[in-house]
């Protein structure tokens, strides 16, 4: 390998030609902090962290998606059915790396040109463009399962709905112990104000309640009068709504007999989706299901007709 | 003050380091070229970043499914710029990937692994591969939905190795179960191996880019090997 | 001429320094101030002052100290605790109170009233208070700690944190 030798001579030369690291390097590698920093403070305004619900390995309707840098990885799976899977996850990526390890022992000439070495230029932009590919088939591939959107105080609620052990009283959903009312149908008609009142002296707007003081937090008071009020489930729609049904959405949904099959059916849409979540799906579905076809009916119904229809929708429990 | 300055000069030989790291010469790297020869030291940059917010963070958070979400909200919400570090370091995680990427990718095209540099190619794959621990383990602190199933996921593709998988994907989880066991873990291989990892192995890098010298640009018409016989 | 190059260089790359630096000092000051901020929080952090709620005024008897139980629901940073405790109340008038912490000032045993002595007795090294609190007999070095009190809609509140020592409340 007598080119090593001369490679080192050259090297030595273009050395001493060249400038000093400080400060000529040393400031594009400034300039290019300084741009980074503000790229990620302008990421970091702008998009924040996420944080979604707590985990739930319980739940099976999440779509599990990987970051996006591992998408590509999470994508190949697709294309290795069955048995030939074990090929994508680990197969290959084992061999990507291992070719990455040995890569300064495969290319061994003196050449440095990409044009002069075209096996791996190609090799690399082809892996590029494999991984671009299989990225963009990633992200456009639709979810399999809705995002639900939740409101973080009611969900926050919930979770403390159950670390109370309040279910040990009240039943809802048919769930929970009988000593108190059930909420879904008791509690969650009531104002906001009676709620609050009621959490910080349960005597004071029932009398003779044998509901103790829990002598809550205020933020604790108010995530589970927000989660109460959630409840209210196919309580309290008018006459109406059945009619704005039948000439806006019959053409499409199917409730009991009544309706079309091009959409889903609707008739027990009540035992999975509360009354929000109906209202903002009927106000625009995009935003909830990105892949539904269905149009959104702000502006086009007033929003008294919509939350009577999500009333009445999230009363669709069978029965 | 100034007997101070001389002092820790010599004892520190401070003169022979700074000499040695940046009064060295490198080979002249014009215009967008010289702008590639960056993404190193921006790498190094993200790091730093990385280790600041990552230490922040690691003040408020626990390693528990009880409570690990719950800090985090508590971070979010009551800590004073505690969604700023909190974004930083979530950006930070993707811009590392990025940055790395793209300087491998200048060595890559550039053919910068090439004699004499061998084995600093081999430790910037295992830098590679230490990132992508990273941001592997960093996912699932949160304890969210995201960070949870995209684990999982994980998990299982590990366990598609041949005749050992179900092994692997044992000691990652720490267990049968992904639960509390896994997330200590987690944050254990992030917050203390990775680390301790990745700076043995950033300090071994920088060595031998100054040892070997930064790689000089291609040449462009001519073959590199003739030029040096002129 | 060649004088003069020097000259540009040196100046050249003093400048250069003089960009490096303040470029460096920014990006410094950006990172100190956010994680300065982050690290220095508790610093500002609001103190959450939880009142407990010890039922109605009138129904505490004049004159004679009552020990009243509570649970006490405590945010501590991302986990809430629940505690119990209690407090001996004693009022004149239904409408000014005080709230005696129901430890000894001495070595913090729980102390009891007595009936018959119209004082506080504390088991431990038979210490006694009057009934306001001062220290009658025994080792304590100072009157009962007190919380503050106030009273809101009818309703008589209590801080359960001794503010001060003794009767500084």
């Amino acid at each position: 390998m007598n080119w090593h030798q001369d490679y080192i001579e050259r090297y030595k030369k273009l050395k001493e030609q060249g400038k000093s690291f400080f400060p000529y390097a040393v400031l594009k590698d400034t300039i290019m902090a300084f741009f980074i920093l503000a790229l990620l403070c302008w990421f970091a305004y702008h998009f924040g962290a996420a944080l979604e619900e707590p985990a739930d390995p319980t739940d099976s309707n999440y779509n599990p998606r990987p970051e996006w840098y591992f998408l590509f990885l999470f994508q190949a799976l697709k294309l290795f059915p069955g048995n030939l899977e074990s090929v994508a996850a680990v197969l290959l990526p084992g061999l990507g790396v291992t070719f990455l390890f040995l890569l300064p022992f495969l290319d061994t000439g003196p050449e440095r040109n990409f044009l002069k070495r075209p096996f791996f230029t190609l090799l690399g932009v082809g892996t590029l463009a494999g991984i671009g590919y299989l990225t963009y088939q990633g992200t456009v591939s639709p979810l399999t399962n809705p995002i639900i959107e939740k409101d973080p105080l009611v969900f926050a609620g919930q979770r403390l709905y159950v670390s109370l052990n309040c279910s040990y009283c009240h039943k809802i959903g048919g769930k929970g112990g009988s000593v108190g009312p059930e909420l879904d149908k008791v509690a969650s008609g009531e104002t906001e104000e009676w709620l609050e009142k009621h959490f910080r002296e349960p005597q004071s707007v029932s009398p003779g309640s044998t509901m103790p003081k829990l002598n809550l937090l205020d933020d604790e008071i108010k995530v589970l009068v927000a989660f109460i009020k959630s409840l209210g489930g196919g309580e309290g729609f008018t006459e109406e709504a059945p009619k704005v049904f039948a000439e806006n959405c019959a053409m499409c949904h199917k409730i009991g007999k009544e309706g079309a099959e091009v959409g889903p059916d609707l008739s027990l849409i009540g035992t999975a989706r509360d009354k929000n979540y109906m209202r903002k799906y009927i106000e625009d579905p995009s935003k909830l299901n990105p892949s539904s076809s269905m149009p959104g009916y702000k502006g086009q119904l007033t929003d008294v007709q919509i939350e009577d229809l999500a009333r009445y929708l999230s009363a669709q429990k069978g029965d | 003050m100034k007997l101070l300055w001389e002092w820790m000069k010599s004892r520190l030989a401070l003169a022979e380091i700074w000499n040695a790291l940046f009064s060295r010469h490198v080979p002249e790297a014009e215009g967008l070229v010289g702008w590639l020869y960056t993404l190193g030291s921006a790498s190094l940059f993200v790091f730093f970043i990385q280790v600041i917010t990552g230490s922040l963070l690691a003040m408020n958070y626990v390693p528990s499914p009880d409570h690990a979400y719950d800090s985090i909200r508590f971070i979010n919400e009551q800590v004073i710029f505690g969604k700023w570090i909190r974004a930083l370091h979530h950006w930070g995680a993707t811009f590392m990937v990025v940055v790395v990427s793209l300087h491998m990718l200048r060595v890559y095209f550039m053919g910068s692994y090439k004699y004499p540099r061998e084995a600093t190619w081999i430790v910037g794959v295992i830098l590679f591969l230490l990132v992508m621990g990273f941001s592997f383990t960093g996912y699932l602190l949160p304890w969210d939905q995201k960070s949870y199933w995209a684990t999982m996921v994980g998990a299982n593709i590990a366990s598609q190795t041949p005749a050992i998988g179900s092994y692997i994907a044992k000691i990652l989880k720490g267990g049968d179960e992904m639960g509390a066991v896994t997330l200590t873990r987690f944050y254990a291989i992030h917050t203390l191996v990775l680390p301790g990892l990745i700076l043995v192995a950033i300090l071994i890098h920088l060595f031998l880019v100054v040892w070997h010298g930064i790689s000089e640009p291609p040449q462009k018409n001519k073959g590199s090997d003739k030029k040096a016989g002129a | 001429m060649e004088e003069k190059d020097l000259n540009n260089k040196i100046s050249r790359r003093s400048f250069l320094t003089y960009v490096i630096v303040s470029l460096g000092g920014l990006m410094g000051a950006i990172l100190t101030g956010l994680g300065g901020g982050y690290f220095l929080s508790p610093i500002w952090r609001k103190k959450e002052d939880s009142w407990i709620d010890l039922g109605l005024v009138k129904d505490f008897t004049e004159g004679e100290p009552l020990k009243i139980n509570f649970t006490v629901r405590k945010r501590d940073a991302w986990s809430t605790i629940e505690s119990k405790s209690s407090a001996w109340i004693i009022t004149a008038n239904q409408k000014d109170f005080i709230a005696f912490d129901p430890k000894c000032t001495h070595l913090g045993c729980p102390y009891r009233w007595s009936v018959e002595k119209r004082q506080f007795l504390c088991p431990c090294h038979t210490a006694t208070f009057s009934v306001d609190g001062e220290v009658v007999s025994g080792p304590p070095p100072r009157a009962l700690d007190r919380y503050p009190t106030k009273v809101v809609g009818g309703h008589l509140l209590i801080l359960p944190q001794v503010v001060g020592k003794g009767k500084e409340v």
